[in-house]
This record gives C-alpha cells, sequence and structure tokens, in this order.
C-alpha cells in the first residue's frame, strides 16, 4: 500500500497567500471609503 | 445602517465564516490518499474559481443590460464585480500552481484550461485599466461594457476547455451532469468554502459600490447622466 505524500507545505502556503489576498482586499475597500 | 456599513458587516461575517473553513478542512476533513495533504486547496481553489467566472457573467450582463438602458447603477456594479473578480482570479492563479507543482510536477502549463483563465484575468486586469485611463464617463462606461461583454463570452470555453482540449487540468468533479464525486464529509466542506466565498463577494461588492457612490458624490462624475 503506498504512503500518502508529504506535501502539507504547498497547502499551507496556499492558505496563508488566500488569506493574505482576501484580508488585503477587505482592509483596502476599508480604507479607500474612509478616506478623508 | 449606510450601505458601506452592510458591505462591511457582511464581509466581516464572510472572513469569519472563512476561518471556520479553513479549521474545518485543516483539521476535519480527511487527507486524500493519492495527492495527500495539497489535496484540500481544492476548498480555495475551485470556489474562487467558480466566482472568478460568475463574477465576469455578472460584470457581461450588467454590461449588456447598461448599454441599453444607460443606468448608471448598472455600470457600478459591473465596476465592482469587475474589481473583486480580479481578486478571486488572483487566488485562483496563485493556488493553482502551488497545487499543480506537487502533483503534476510542474507549477504551470500552456493547456486551454490554465492559459484561458489566464486570459480572463488579463481581461480583469484590462478593464479596471480602461476604466482608470478615460476621463469622460460615458465613453468610460461604454468602453468598459464591450470588455465585459467579451469576458461573459470568454467564460463557457474556460468551463468546457477540458473536455474539448487534453489538458493537465483535471476534468469537473462536482459540476458536471452526474453526481458529485467527492466523499460526503469532503462535499460539505467545499459547500461550507462556496458559501463564504458567496458571502465574501456579496460583501466585498458591496462595499466596492458603495465606494463608488461616494466618488460620484464627490465630483467623480455618472456615465448616467452623460
Amino acid at each position: 500500500m503506498s504512503e500518502v505524500p508529504q506535501n502539507a507545505s504547498y497547502m499551507v502556503a496556499a492558505y496563508v497567500i488566500t488569506a493574505v489576498i482576501l484580508v488585503g482586499y477587505a482592509v483596502s475597500l476599508y480604507r479607500r471609503t474612509n478616506k478623508p | 445602517m449606510t450601505l458601506a456599513q452592510k458591505g462591511r458587516w457582511t464581509t466581516v461575517v464572510a472572513l469569519v465564516c472563512l476561518a471556520a473553513v479553513y479549521v474545518r478542512a485543516l483539521a476535519f476533513t480527511p487527507v486524500e490518499r493519492l495527492q495527500g495533504p495539497a489535496q484540500k486547496i481544492y476548498y480555495l481553489h475551485v470556489p474562487a474559481a467558480i466566482w472568478t467566472e460568475t463574477a465576469m457573467i455578472l460584470v457581461g450582463l450588467a454590461s449588456i443590460f447598461y448599454l441599453f438602458l444607460k443606468d448608471a447603477r448598472l455600470d457600478r456594479f459591473a465596476e465592482a464585480s469587475a474589481e473583486v473578480g480580479t481578486v478571486f482570479a488572483t487566488i485562483v492563479l496563485t493556488t493553482g500552481p502551488i497545487w499543480g507543482k506537487p502533483i503534476w510536477g510542474t507549477w504551470w502549463t500552456w493547456d486551454a484550461r490554465l492559459t484561458s483563465t489566464l486570459l480572463l484575468f488579463f481581461l480583469y486586469v484590462g478593464y479596471l485599466l480602461v476604466r482608470g485611463a478615460v476621463r469622460d464617463p460615458g465613453l468610460r462606461a461604454r468602453y468598459a461594457a464591450v470588455l465585459g461583454i467579451c469576458g461573459m463570452c470568454l467564460v463557457p470555453f474556460i468551463h468546457l476547455s477540458v473536455f474539448m482540449f487534453r489538458t493537465l487540468h483535471p476534468q469537473p468533479i462536482i459540476l458536471k451532469p452526474s453526481a458529485p464525486s467527492l466523499p460526503g464529509s469532503m462535499l460539505a466542506t467545499w459547500l461550507f468554502s462556496l458559501a463564504a466565498f458567496t458571502l465574501l463577494y456579496v460583501g466585498f461588492v458591496i462595499q466596492r459600490y458603495a465606494l463608488s457612490l461616494g466618488r460620484e458624490a464627490h465630483g467623480g462624475g455618472s456615465p448616467g447622466h452623460v
């Protein structure tokens, strides 16, 4: 029976990048809306 | 409560839901035996891809109706949907290669699905550049509408490209005529993620729409008045 591939670092990278993009855009919208 | 505040609260709720998706996907969803943990990228990549394509379809439909009705609200919505679609397309084009490297052995390949998705991203960027470059609000809305309709026409090709050509990209395992080929727990996580991304799209678009309204109120010019 084959072993499960050890590639969790790719998964972590994808999850971190997605969070950074989404939170970054949310912050950008907040700052642009509240710009004086 | 103002429109911007409604959008902000929707986004906050969506981000909390997304955090719950992260916990469920990483801690409570089984690891796929052949692909390993990298398969869990699926729970972000596919919902983001669905909203990348849906956002462009909505841009195209709003653009068609704008050209007939000249209603500034349609142009404003198209602009908001295009900006949010660009954000989701960025997620698709970053998570895709990160998933591809351990499974396919390469970050990128110029096959039909990947290349057409990249083209859609360029259309999104072009759409936003046109909006930034043309000063006249009426002309800006019309030029952008044409690009939005072109983008909408590309979406069915992207979805069908894996059936029409031999590609490295796999065929859909959920959005297909037969039943989804995912175990129940994985399907539940994916549906939860799709709901979170849907809420994110709604929250972002409401906020972006409110931002355009605010700019027009401060003299930015509305295409409906031209």
